[in-house]
């Protein structure tokens, strides 16, 4: 089958996925609760005649399914509508915070995968050595302590007792600048990256070490691993072609999962890095059900669950010729 | 004259269960040119006897003594780059399964050609050249057109071909084939054994032939070498060894054929012992018709009963001339 015709074919297999995801959000979003009450419980002065007011104009007085079918519509035209609060389109709040989350996100995956590479080639061919429990250990660390504590924990030291890193934001620490004798734009956001990719390629690298070690524990002990050294195929080109491609592969599908899982996993480090991303803002717009930025959020999510899923496939047709794209 | 000469050859594997004698003392010598049966039951450290004349033994196991002599050189003194340079272009293996002996996820005419390349320092074209020529000689049928293809794009017996092709690769003096028929349905068996059979005899390779199978050692074998629980219970030529026979040799004779079970053509009353903690005496003693009191004490020795023949029993004296 031609790869175009694949990628059409898995893309109509989508639509359905979609609409499904989104009338459920739908229909449970509209269960958790009146927005304009919400927004308006703190003020004494508001009339129940107002509030009603403010329902129709947002179009929530309406029958559920209608206000669906009007929400699919804008949402087929690649239109999110209006925030609840101060009305900005939901299409123009998700594109300043998308690319904050991505940077983030990416260079915390890329990093983590990268690290993992020698870390856990490494502990494999040193199975229960010191260096292997040490790189364990740092894993299994990284996998227990929540992401939370780490960033909290890292923001005390760095930020306010050693005040070399910012706390929060991803641009535009002044305090910094003399520091540096410039004023840099891509210094300034590398600076206000370090702390919450630290904690995300952490939380990320026990993941990948993991799975590498244990993958390279299992290759090197195949068969066609030995019958390699039988032929007299050197240690080097054994471990780095032979053994590392078999051993790679489960790493691809994390690869996949944490890209496709970009945005719905990062509200935790966001809110306590203060990141102007996405993930913060989905957990801000949830506590306000702020209806149509919910609803665009989780619509990003998943298309982008479903087209890292598609790459995935693909790359492991690419890698393993067994499988094959039907 | 003798291509192969090990002697005393001691591997353990070092578990976390304990120490696993794998091979606590085989001597046995090949002849240039010649077949030679491995044979023993399963455990016996058939395979672990190849992987160590070839130094491959995979961890926690370790050779801690003896001495394997090829061509007259002590494999064991080589440094490990130079016995690198040994292994697939003067002595190969074949394994017993050809399907887990490749590598999965590269085609074909990469993973031969790798080993062309390796050691002979070729271009990739000239690697792929020998590739073609060595699959002719191992009977592929299109030779060209599986370059390209990947291992799972084959039958079990072509695999085995492929393998057969890829030990023949540099014209090796000496081929180990460790059970290449143990995988594959009885018809492509023979067509496999009549394959090597053919090979050994135009190329005047010389093949150590391992095997369960006491039909193919007749059938294929001018030598035999028994193994049982890594010691060596007997060597010598095939008919001096079918005629008077060590007394666990001559079980494995006895032993009827299982037609429930395919991998184990026979099968001897008792089971092969601990390989941690080992019998005292002679190591086949419990199941042993012959065995007496000096059995459970005392090893016997690897003795010189004449004639090349040579027997690993306290009374071989009296059961040779007594029966
Ligand atoms: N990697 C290993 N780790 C631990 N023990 C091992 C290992 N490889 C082999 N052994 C042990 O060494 C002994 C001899 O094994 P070997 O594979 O040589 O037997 P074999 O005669 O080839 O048997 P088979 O006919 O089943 O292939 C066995 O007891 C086995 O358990
Ligand atoms: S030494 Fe004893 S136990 Fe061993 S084979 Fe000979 S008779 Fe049997
Ligand atoms: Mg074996």
């Amino acid at each position: 089958m031609g790869l175009g015709k694949y990628i059409a074919r898995r893309a109509i297999y989508m639509v359905p996925l979609i609409i499904g995801i989104s009338i459920v959000a739908f229909l449970v979003m509209y269960a958790a609760g009146d927005p304009i009450q919400l927004a308006t419980a703190g003020n004494p002065s508001i009339t129940e005649a107002q509030r009603n007011a403010l329902r129709e104009y947002y179009g929530l007085n309406d029958p559920i399914p209608m206000q669906y079918v009007r929400w699919l519509d804008h949402f087929v035209h690649a239109d999110f509508g209006k925030s609840l609060y101060g009305g900005r389109p939901v299409n123009e709040i998700i594109s300043t915070l998308f690319w904050e989350t991505i940077k983030l996100q990416l260079v915390s995956i890329l990093l983590a995968f990268l690290i993992s590479l020698p870390a856990g080639i490494y502990s494999a061919l040193k199975q229960r050595s010191a260096t292997d429990y040490t790189i364990s250990s740092i894993a299994i660390f990284g996998i227990s302590v929540p992401v939370f504590w780490l960033g909290i924990v890292l923001i005390l030291v760095f930020s306010f007792q050693l005040g070399w890193l910012p706390s929060a934001g991803a641009h535009g620490a002044p305090y910094l600048w003399p520091v540096f004798g410039i004023r840099n734009e891509t210094l300034d956001e590398l600076v206000h990256l370090v702390l919450p990719a630290t904690v995300l390629t952490l939380a990320g690298l026990a993941y990948n070490v993991r799975l590498l070690r244990a993958g390279m524990l299992d290759v090197l002990r195949q068969d066609y691993i030995m019958a390699a050294r039988a032929s007299g195929i050197s240690e080097r080109k054994i471990l780095y072609k032979y053994a590392l491609k078999n051993a790679i592969t489960p790493l691809i599908t994390l690869l996949g999962i944490s890209i496709g899982y970009m945005i719905a996993g990062a509200p935790i480090t966001e809110t306590v890095f203060s990141w102007p991303g996405l993930g913060r803002a989905y957990v801000a717009a949830t506590l306000r059900l702020d209806f149509p930025l919910i609803m665009g959020i989780t619509m990003i999510i998943t298309i982008m669950i479903l087209v890292a899923n598609l790459i995935t496939d693909m790359a492991y047709a690419w890698i393993d010729p067994r499988i094959s794209i039907e | 004259m003798n291509i192969l000469d090990v002697q005393n050859l001691k591997t353990h594997f070092f578990t976390e269960a304990g120490v696993v004698k794998a091979l606590e003392d085989i001597s046995f010598t090949v002849e240039k040119g010649c077949t030679v049966g491995l044979v023993g039951e399963s455990g016996s450290g058939k395979s672990v006897t190849a992987q160590s004349v070839l130094r491959i033994v995979p961890k926690p196991g370790k050779i801690i003594g003896g001495k394997i002599l090829f061509d007259g050189e002590d494999l064991l003194a080589k440094k490990e780059d130079d016995m690198r340079k040994f292994r697939g272009k003067k002595i190969s293996l074949i394994f017993q399964d050809p399907t887990s002996s490749l590598n999965p996820l590269f085609a074909i005419g990469d993973q031969l050609a790798d080993i062309v390349i390796q050691h002979d320092r070729v271009k990739k074209d000239q690697a792929l050249e020998q590739v073609i020529k060595t699959l002719k000689v191992a009977r592929l049928p299109d030779p060209e057109q599986s370059l390209g293809q990947y291992p799972h794009q084959f039958s079990g017996g072509m695999k085995q071909r492929i393998c057969i092709a890829r030990a023949l690769l540099l014209n090796p003096q000496l081929l180990f084939a460790d059970e290449p028929t143990t995988n594959l349905d009885v018809t492509i068996q023979a067509q496999i054994i009549t394959l090597l059979k053919d090979l050994q005899r135009d190329l005047g390779m010389t093949l150590v032939m391992i095997t369960h199978d006491m039909g193919i050692v007749a059938e294929m074998c001018k030598c035999v070498v028994v193994l049982y629980a890594g010691h060596v219970m007997e060597s010598g030529d095939i008919e001096t060894i079918f005629e008077k026979p060590h007394p666990y040799t001559e079980a494995l004779l006895k032993a009827v054929p299982r037609l429930d079970q395919t991998r184990k053509l026979t099968s001897i009353p008792g089971n092969i012992p601990n390989l941690i903690d080992p019998p005292s005496g002679c190591v086949f003693h419990p199941r042993c018709q012959y065995a007496i009191n000096i059995c459970m004490e005392k090893v016997p020795p690897l003795e010189d009963v004449g004639g090349s023949h040579f027997i690993t029993c306290h009374r071989w004296r009296e059961l040779q001339g007594g029966r």
